[in-house]
């Protein structure tokens, strides 16, 4: 650890005796919403009926070196969810050391934990992040480098690369390394890399794919399924496609997941696959509806996926979105989720907005 | 008297095109938006991508240098000069890649301006620099620098 303490010092060093003016930036996401259940078969459902939340994102920039973060806070929680020291290496390429968001999520890459930001008020369940009951691990302390490059004439490709320490197994599920209260349980490291291909440097468009490893210790008290478990070898593939047009836009993504499961004495290696499709049509400036599906296979047979009571294996949800004044909004949605031991129904509405 | 009308008809309408072309002179040169930086910036020139990015809040950076956009909203005309021909896009559309440029790295949208001596001022003191103002406002301003035209009426 003695390296990257040294590299940060150094960063912060050169970033001080820069000639640069020194600039800010604070952008806050609030928002509200309410939750109602029916028609319920499930014994977890992953509902909090009500949520408030302020979520704030900061950046102090000087010169080509800039501190980043995002700390969110609702009435269920309080947590520094990104903490990043930046250095802009070039206009295209900039390397990041602290605590991330892994850039195989494409949800959580583009919309993080702003709600405003996103057209629906769910995730889909493959991005849920870990303390909402999420399979994935989302948030790691390491390097994270972003870039893009100008190729095949006017067509643009973005390229993420990341490693850090993953979140731990634990009796609630996947936990995070915690950078204001770190654990001293033993760490392991998890690798992801994101490409992908853009038809011009402003659309939304493209396709691409991403590749990860992560090994998930298990630590702390265990439930019936984690005993004797040492730790997990999580590997994922994807693909992920966006077409953006005028007034519409689709969206999917399928991964592939091969979970080894180390036990004391012995392993056990299965795997998965997860996929949504969402579509979104805007019918006027100011109103739009949405709705996307949610799948998985071989879910129900995964011994990694019994770890997460919660894991909603398939939902099908439509929704309706009326940006109503500058930078605030609306939204009502309703889903029929299958979780892996039964069923429900939800209608959710949600006041979003951005204040920059 | 029947060659004299067309001869007095023809002065009239040299003198009018004269007025006109004095008149027209002047419009134009009020008219007219240019890109302008300190005199002593490193920017040389900036093509339309480039100027779009850094106008989104995009990182632009020349010799290692982060440049600093200041968006001039000293006047309602100007904002739709800057949507249409600067951007490229609708406000909404706009707003959407500002928001989502501080949300995913931070980027800084340009700063804003509220009067062209805002701009100024700004551009004075910032070697890194870079503002659209109208060509009239900095007629023989020995302290900033002209890049390029982006419109003309």
């Amino acid at each position: 650890m003695r390296s990257p303490g040294l590299l940060a010092a150094a960063l912060c060093w050169t970033c001080i005796a820069s000639a640069d003016p020194l600039q800010h930036e604070f952008l806050l996401l609030p928002s509200a919403e309410a939750v109602g259940t029916f028609d319920r078969q499930a014994p977890v459902t992953q509902v909090t009926d009500e949520v408030l939340k302020l979520d704030s994102i900061f950046s102090l920039q000087k010169g080509s070196f800039k501190v980043f973060g995002e700390y969110l806070v609702s009435d269920h929680e309080g947590d520094l969810e990104r903490f990043q020291l930046g250095w802009q290496v070039s206009s295209d390429t900039v390397i990041w050391i602290g605590r991330y968001h892994q850039p195989t999520s494409i949800w959580n890459h583009e919309h993080h934990h702003g709600q405003y930001l996103q057209t629906s008020i769910t995730r889909p369940a493959i991005d849920e992040w870990e303390d909402l009951g999420g399979i994935l691990p989302q948030h790691f302390t390491g390097v994270l480098v972003e870039s893009s490059k100008q190729v095949f004439g006017d067509w643009r490709l973005h390229v993420a690369a990341a490693g850090g320490i993953a979140p731990e197994i634990t009796s609630e599920g996947l936990e995070p390394f915690d950078l204001v209260h770190p654990s001293h349980d033993r760490q392991r490291l998890g690798y992801q890399a994101r490409a992908s291909l853009h038809p011009g440097e402003f659309t939304e468009t493209g396709f691409g794919m991403i590749v990860a490893n992560d090994k998930l210790p298990q630590v702390g008290p265990q439930t019936p399924e984690m005993v004797g478990l040492d730790y997990v070898d999580l590997r994922l593939v994807g693909v992920f496609g966006t077409y953006a047009a005028q007034s519409w836009k689709v969206l999917a993504t399928a991964y592939y997941a091969n979970a080894q499961l180390f036990y004391t004495g012995s392993e056990i290696s299965d795997h998965f696959e997860v996929g949504y499709v969402q579509a979104e049509w805007r019918l006027r400036q100011e109103l739009g509806v949405f709705a996307r599906l949610e799948g998985s296979a071989h879910a129900s047979d995964s011994t990694y996926l019994d770890l997460f009571d919660e894991f909603h294996r398939s939902r099908q949800l439509g929704g309706l979105r009326w940006d109503f004044a500058r930078r605030q909004a609306l939204t009502l949605e309703l889903g029929r989720t299958h979780t892996l031991q039964g069923a429900f129904s939800d209608v959710r509405l949600q006041w979003s907005a951005a204040v920059l | 008297m029947e060659r004299g009308g067309p001869v007095a008809v023809r002065r009239l309408v040299c003198i009018a095109l004269l007025l006109l072309g004095f008149c027209g002179a002047a419009v134009p040169a009020s008219r007219v938006l240019v890109l302008v930086v300190r005199a002593d910036s490193p920017v040389v020139d900036l093509d339309s991508v480039t100027l779009r990015k850094l106008f989104l809040g995009v990182p632009v950076l020349v010799n290692g240098k982060l440049l600093h956009p200041i968006r001039n909203r000293s006047a309602e005309h100007l904002d739709e000069i800057f949507l249409q021909e600067i951007v490229g896009m609708s406000q909404s559309v706009y707003d959407r890649q500002i928001l989502g440029g501080v949300n995913r790295q931070g980027w800084r949208p340009p700063t804003e301006a509220n009067s062209s001596a805002q701009v100024l001022a700004a551009l004075y003191e910032d070697q890194q620099a870079v503002a659209f103002v109208w060509q009239s406002e900095i007629a023989h301003d020995p302290r900033v620098r002209v890049v390029r035209i982006l419109w003309s009426e």
